[in-house]
């Protein structure tokens, strides 16, 4: 699971660096990557690998989102269509977190 | 045989130990408060008198938990001392062992033996959990279900011929049934043994009126008072097979206090019923639990 | 006269039937005391060392409205519980019976100090052990 969601991040990011999403894993009550940098537009996938539910959020003055209850096995597709630093965190369990820098073209 | 039980129920909890350092939770007392229920005067785990099917000490399924015991029973003619140890492996299977001192006092004299004549006898335990948990099966009749034996080595070999027992060694066989119905805060057990022991092997095995097998019924029921307090009561049947002295069934209701899983004690009255022709014996018991 | 005999008849009758259909919910203070226990409860748990793993990562204001609504559910209050069940919601912790039992004896130290008779803990308690089989996967 863990070697899968390297590979992903690792590649995915390579293969399109403008349009297509990063996928970022949720593992182990934790994201499978503590920062990411996408281009305004694009869109992060966060993929429930994990045995818990998960609830991905941004709460943030110029970008707000809430996947609400995300199972084990659901995508949540978050597009970010504001430039800027963001965190994305978990209702659920506090600890989790991912910074994402969504940067213009 | 004594010493080669002790060394190896010494060297379990020494093993047992050395493996709870090496793992920080092995020995870390999981299990509820009481639910290991105490050590009966055999040392086995259970009620005062009735081995139970609960596997003692506080170790939970993967867990090792131990205790030792330390009992004395004041009869009218006779003192009943025992002391022993005993480990519960992973809730599933438990070691046991008690040296018991049988103190005739005066009975000693007028029995012909001398004043304060003692008989020792060895136990030597082992239980297996077969099924069933009491304290989590409470949506169900399922009583949890263990069986055991009890490997018992009397002295006084020429004495125990002389008033007719056919052997100082004996094995007791049982099964037991224990079911704790929490919404009524109230334990049951059923427990059968087959045995041939002549006072709980004391005097001895078999003898003259009897020297096979005989299956003997064993109850207990307690009520919990508090988290720390239960009172209860037990009989114990008993083989009849000394044509020297008759023996019946014993009684007993208890008041056991568990100060925590590292303390507990245990006062009861005992009905042994007759032994070696002193009539019946009713006297107090108390004994004392200490482990984790 | 008559219409005595009927009011009292009626009376006896109500108060009859109000306290059969006492339930444990009732038993543990309703939703003033459940509260209260369920809260405590949940502070116990956030403390205890034994269950630190289990509670390092969880957001309490979650947590909480979902623990209250799945104990006055199973004690017969009228809440719906929406959570996940016993099995899926734990499989992941990997729960022992040891952690089981720290959870359980946290909750019986709340329901003293709520005053609640042991006997009536008791009875919450043999609705709850046998979550064991589910809740357990070590």
């Amino acid at each position: 699971m863990a070697v899968r969601a390297a590979l992903l991040t690792a590649i995915l990011p390579l293969a399109g660096l403008d349009a297509s999403g990063v996928v970022v894993e949720q593992l182990n009550r934790a994201f499978t990557r503590s920062s990411v940098t996408i281009l305004k537009g694009s869109n992060i996938r966060f993929s429930n690998v994990d045995e818990f539910d998960h609830e991905v959020y941004v709460d943030s003055p110029n970008f707000n989102y809430d996947s609400y209850e995300q199972s084990p096995g659901e995508t949540a597709v978050v597009t970010f269509t504001a430039a800027g630093s963001f965190e994305v965190r978990c209702h659920i369990h506090p600890k989790m977190h991912l910074h994402v820098d969504v940067v213009d073209h | 045989m004594r010493r080669a039980v002790l060394a190896l129920l010494a060297a379990l909890v020494w093993a047992g130990g050395g493996r709870a350092w090496a793992q920080a939770n092995l020995a870390g007392s999981g299990r509820l408060l009481a639910t290991s229920g105490i050590t009966d005067v055999e040392g086995t785990g259970g009620g005062g008198l009735v081995p139970w099917a609960l596997i003692t000490g506080y170790g939970t399924n993967d867990q090792i938990g131990a205790n030792l015991h330390a009992t004395v029973a004041g009869e009218p003619d006779f003192l009943l001392t025992s002391l022993g140890a005993g480990i519960g492996l992973y809730d599933r299977i438990e070691f046991s062992y008690a040296h018991e001192w049988f103190d005739t006092g005066r009975a000693g004299a007028r029995l012909g033996l001398g004043q304060g004549y003692q008989f020792h006898l060895d136990v030597a335990g082992a239980k297996v959990r077969l099924f069933g948990n009491a304290v989590y099966d409470q949506d169900t009749l399922l009583p949890e279900v263990s069986a055991g034996a009890e490997f018992k080595a009397a002295d006084r070999h020429a004495v125990l011929d002389a008033i007719g027992a056919k052997s100082p060694d004996g094995v007791d066989f049982y099964a037991a049934a224990t079911k704790l119905f929490l919404s009524e805060s109230l334990l049951v057990d059923a427990t059968l043994r087959f045995t041939k022991a002549n006072q709980f092997g004391l005097l001895g095995f078999g003898g003259d009126r009897n020297d096979s097998y005989r299956p003997e019924f064993e109850a207990s029921a307690a009520l919990l008072l508090s988290r720390r307090l239960a009172i209860g009561a037990e009989v114990r049947t008993k083989p009849d097979n000394l044509g020297f002295a008759r023996e019946g069934p014993a009684f007993d209701a208890f008041v056991a206090y568990f100060l925590d899983k590292h303390v507990s004690a245990t006062l009861a009255f005992l009905a042994l019923g007759p032994i070696a022709r002193q009539g019946d014996q009713n006297g107090v018991y108390f004994s004392l639990q200490s482990g984790f | 006269m008559r219409i005595l005999l009927f009011a009292s008849l009626l009376a006896a009758a109500l108060t009859g039937r109000c306290m059969a259909a006492e339930t444990l919910y009732d038993q543990l203070g309703g939703h003033d005391g459940l509260s209260r226990i369920v809260d405590r409860a949940l502070t116990l748990y956030f403390t205890d060392p034994r269950l630190h793993a289990d509670f390092d990562n969880i957001n309490r204001d979650w947590l909480q409205p979902r623990f209250y609504a799945f104990f006055c559910k199973t004690t017969g209050g009228p809440c719906v519980y929406k959570g996940r069940a016993m099995a899926p919601s734990h499989k992941g912790l990997h729960i022992d019976q040891a952690r089981f039992n720290a959870v359980v004896e946290d909750l019986q130290t709340a329901m003293d100090e709520s005053r609640i008779p042991f006997r009536t803990q008791n009875r919450l308690l043999a609705l709850l052990a046998p979550m064991e089989r589910a809740i357990v996967t070590r």
